[in-house]
């Protein structure tokens, strides 16, 4: 999957190729191999996956209105460490969202108290928060890293309520992007992943391995990781008192009594025995910094955002950044996407029904308006297609690779859920409202109108082919010189939009 | 509608193949033999902690059972209204449990006590995760046992109608490699547009994925082009079981409800041989913790619904039913004591029903008693485990011999709850 040759670290797109639409051209064109484009099926557009849609989509969650332009006047680099740099960049529908809902700020004491008070509506807004964020944030590279550990430190909220959400601010977002090592550390001692995976129960007399062993095989080494049933159950060992404080919900609190002093062996270290804490935390440094780890999580990285099967070379690469930086994500995600396999990877991966409906949200905004009575719906729609927040139940995380989600009931349910999103000007969706006018402005011709659309939802022109088909679809005729007459646009406009959201083109990013 | 065989080599290849009508349904393809090798199984899960003790009332246990329950007890059989259905002297029927006791008296119900899991978990989404993907007290397992039992049978389906999950999402339990179809309402399978579009949206989407390589990896966009083939051919197959107004047989009358819509349903997939084989449906609501009731109440009209549903489904199925098994479960039961809401809180041993033509009717248990010193922490203690239940539908009606695919790690005690099905 080697395409254009490129030095690693090197950043050849440049504002002037992307502004100059031939350098687009000609980049797209030198792609076009790998997408495994036949002649004979369609012509292939030319510039389809332009490497500024391309970044923006991977980088975030699909385009928004206005995205293109603003990319092309930060250029590829200003861009990224912008979105490195998230701290630096004003997120203000974000924080007047977290202004109207301080709930989600409180500590354990008040959420548990407001999940008392109610439970659905906080489990609602939580969920809530997560589309709200990924939609709306203009951090959208960040938003996407808290995915990929938000599923890597997997724990489902349904029970665990305002752990979760404590778990999601103190633990994902806070470490998110920093070094490997503290996001592990922040996880280990979180009180969801305590009692998620039992731990805060494991004492001397009784340690309890499930935490430990997914700790080695998902969290950090992997199965293949060169680990032993031995070393479980000395991780476990090295782990018994990391509890809670005053029970449920708690905090993290080591308690030494229940803390097993013997000598153990994990990995080959020998940890003396007498000791307390250090135990653990000697554990947790070691597989932060184990190479199994590196590549563990050069495999989660670039699986999120490169394709479900990534070139060796690029994981050794990304493996290397992380063992040098000691573990350092925001240079690993550097490296990421500087790569050359990262560049060769438009449309190479096919959207998780998450991703799909905020890429529909953000193509449709800001036309598109979700009241509270609107969030349910989405929620809910987003459970029948499998990926309603935080509800996988094993600690693995919801599936990164595409073939997971290819079943045929997820694909009614994805086409759907756009055509009703599409139709929520007529009221088809309660609480959601969508002006298709101020969306698809007219055309002269339906041809042009298609075309407009197809570019202003999909960020793409359509292949000829395709083109041909939505031509036939408004206007039940095969000629799109034909002029677009207003009751055609009436009629066709939301099964238009609908269709392109539901098309393959929107389901490839 | 009746069983055709499915074309081969129906790819989705462009618009044409939607202009001809698809009358023809996938035939059930067998190792060996034509006749069915199997029941159809209608699995139905109680959401919530259905409270097995009202169900099936151990009145029996006399003060033991009565003190407790002040509100929430039944009334011994013939003690008038609301009183329950004598099943063998002990155990008694819920009042509004009526409609089973046709299928009871017929041999045709049993009802298998104090069942339950070995994973303690009293927390809805744990237990109701757990049961479904059959392997207590392991959060790892990615498939659920109706998944894994479609996966080891000896036979191969290509029916996109193999295990459908009635609702809005597959249930865990049909989690995993086999396909199963969601389906919330067969009128409903369909894309969603102007009616006098849908045609035009169909073949549209059709032709978009249809042309070929569509997305950037050539694999996975063959796999998205031949699924969205197949959801599309669906679509137009349920739409023609749309199309015919289904009446059921016999006078059966489904309750008005999403649990008798489903049934119903159900109901109509069995009879229009479309290569059903598994059914999960949910019945919900059944959290009792305040306000329970007893003969009259939340809880009774919870009861009346399903007892409603099944008994329509009996009715409606009757020629059918010797080749079809329902199975209830739920994720745990509830407390013996009453709490101070007039309701119940979440308890363990629980009561399973499995009603069809297989059944060898009547009451199992192996009955722990409800005095204090033989609960399980103030619970029903479990006394048999529901893979056992579940490994003798599977074993003795559905042909499947590979129960350590399903239960892993678990070896069912089988019990003699079932006839063994003849080819």
């Amino acid at each position: 999957m080697s395409g254009v040759q490129q030095g690693p670290g090197q950043n050849t797109w440049s504002r002037r190729a992307l502004l100059q639409r031939g350098g687009a051209a000609a980049l797209g064109a030198a792609l076009l191999p790998r997408f495994g484009w036949s002649a004979a099926a369609t012509s292939p557009p030319q510039d389809a996956v332009s490497p500024a849609a391309h970044l923006l989509r991977r980088t975030g969650w699909g385009l928004r209105e206005g995205d293109l332009e603003a990319l092309t006047q930060l250029g590829v680099e200003g861009y990224l460490e912008q979105q490195l740099n998230p701290a630096t960049l004003p997120d203000p529908q974000v924080d007047a969202f977290l202004g109207r809902n301080e709930v989600l700020l409180g500590d354990e004491r008040a959420l548990h108290a407001a999940a008392e008070r109610d439970y659905g509506g906080l489990l609602e807004l939580a969920r809530w928060a997560r589309l709200y964020r990924a939609a709306y944030s203009t951090r959208g590279l960040f938003e996407r890293t808290v995915e990929v550990w938000t599923d890597h430190f997997n724990v489902p909220i349904p029970d665990l309520l305002a752990q979760k959400i404590v778990d999601d601010r103190e633990v994902v977002r806070a470490h998110a992007f920093g070094r490997f090592g503290d996001l592990l550390l922040a996880s280990a001692q979180s009180p969801a992943m305590l009692l998620y995976l039992n731990n805060a129960s494991s004492d001397k007399e009784y340690p309890n391995e499930n935490y430990a062993r997914e700790l080695l095989e998902l969290h950090t080494l992997g199965v293949d990781g060169g680990y032993t049933e031995r070393d479980v159950k000395e991780t476990a060992r090295a782990l018994t008192g990391w509890t809670l404080h005053e029970g449920f919900p708690g905090r993290f609190y080591f308690d030494a009594a229940r803390h097993d002093t013997d000598e153990k062996v994990v990995l080959g270290r020998t940890l003396a025995a007498g000791r307390g804490i250090e135990d653990g935390l000697e554990v947790l440094d070691l597989l932060a910094h184990h190479p199994a780890t590196a590549r563990r999580v050069a495999l989660k990285l670039a699986r999120a955002f490169v394709s479900d099967d990534p070139p060796e070379a690029l994981l050794s690469d990304l493996a290397g950044v992380f063992g040098r930086t000691g573990g350092d994500l925001r240079a690993v995600l550097r490296a990421l996407f500087a790569s050359s396999a990262f560049w060769a990877s438009a449309g190479l991966k096919f959207r998780r029904p998450l991703e799909h409906l905020v890429a529909s949200l953000r193509a449709l905004a800001p036309a598109l308006t979700v009241h509270r009575a609107g969030r349910p719906h989405l929620i809910w729609a987003l459970e029948g297609l499998g990926q309603a927040p935080y509800s996988w139940f094993p600690p693995d995380g919801y599936p990164q690779t595409g073939e997971a989600w290819l079943s045929t009931g997820g694909l009614l349910g994805r086409w759907n859920l756009a055509l009703t999103l599409a139709h929520a000007g007529e009221g088809w969706l309660e609480g959601v409202e969508l002006d298709l006018g101020a969306l698809l402005p007219g055309a002269a011709t339906v041809g042009d109108w298609v075309e407009r659309a197809a570019r202003r939802l999909t960020g793409a022109p359509l292949a000829d082919a395709d083109h041909a088909l939505l031509v036939r679809f408004v206007s039940r005729g095969d000629d799109p010189q034909a002029p677009l007459n207003p009751e055609q646009r009436a009629e066709t406009a939301a099964g238009l939009v609908g269709l392109l959201l539901a098309s393959p083109q929107f389901a490839w990013a | 509608m009746n069983r055709r065989e499915m074309l081969g080599g129906l790819v989705g290849g462009g618009v044409a193949w939607l202009g001809g009508a698809l009358t023809e349904l996938p035939l059930l393809v067998f190792a060996e033999g034509e006749a069915p090798p199997a029941d159809v199984l209608v699995v139905v899960f109680q959401r919530g902690g259905v409270d097995g003790l009202s169900l099936v009332a151990p009145y029996g246990e006399g003060r033991a059972y009565y003190d407790p329950r002040p509100s929430t007890a039944l009334p011994e059989p013939g003690r008038g209204r609301g009183a329950l259905h004598d099943l063998d002297g002990f155990f008694g029927l819920h009042p509004r449990l009526e409609g089973l006791m046709g299928p009871f008296q017929a041999g045709h119900l049993a009802v298998v006590h104090a069942t339950g899991s070995p994973d303690p978990s009293r927390s809805h989404f744990d237990a109701m995760e757990s049961l479904e993907r059959g392997t207590p007290g392991s959060k790892r397992t990615p498939t659920g046992w109706v998944a894994r039992h479609l996966e080891s049978t000896p036979w191969t389906n290509p029916s996109p109608f193999r295990a459908v999950g009635m609702g809005s999402f597959v249930q865990s339990a049909l989690r995993g490699p086999v396909p199963a179809m969601s389906l919330r309402s067969i009128a409903e399978f369909h894309l969603v547009g102007r009616e006098e579009q849908l045609g035009a949206l169909q073949r549209t989407l059709a032709g978009l994925y249809g042309g070929g390589v569509n997305g950037g990896d050539a694999e996975l966009s063959r796999l998205l082009a031949a699924g969205a083939g197949e959801t599309l051919r669906t679509v137009t197959a349920v739409s023609k079981l749309a199309a015919e107004a289904y009446t059921p047989a016999h006078g059966a009358q489904y309750p008005d409800s999403p649990f008798g819509w489903s049934l119903r349903e159900v109901a109509q997939l069995i009879k229009a041989d479309v290569g059903l084989e598994v059914a999960c449906v949910d019945a919900g609501g059944w959290d009792t913790h305040e306000s329970q009731g007893g003969a009259e109440g939340w809880l009774a009209e919870l009861i009346g619904d399903f007892g409603a549903g099944l008994g329509a489904f009996y009715t409606d199925l009757q020629d059918e039913m010797a080749r079809v098994v329902v199975v209830s479960m739920s994720e745990f039961g509830r407390r013996v004591q009453e709490n101070a809401s007039g309701g119940t809180d979440h308890g363990r041993g629980n009561a399973m029903l499995l009603l069809g033509g297989g059944v060898r009717g009547g009451v199992y248990a192996r009955w722990p008693g409800l005095y204090p010193d033989a609960l399980d922490e103030g619970d029903l203690a479990v006394t048999t485990d529901y893979r056992d239940v579940l490994g003798e539908v599977l074993l003795k009606r559905l042909g499947n011999r590979s129960l350590g695919r399903v239960f892993p790690g678990y070896t069912p005690s089988l019990g003699e709850i079932l006839e063994v099905r003849r080819a």
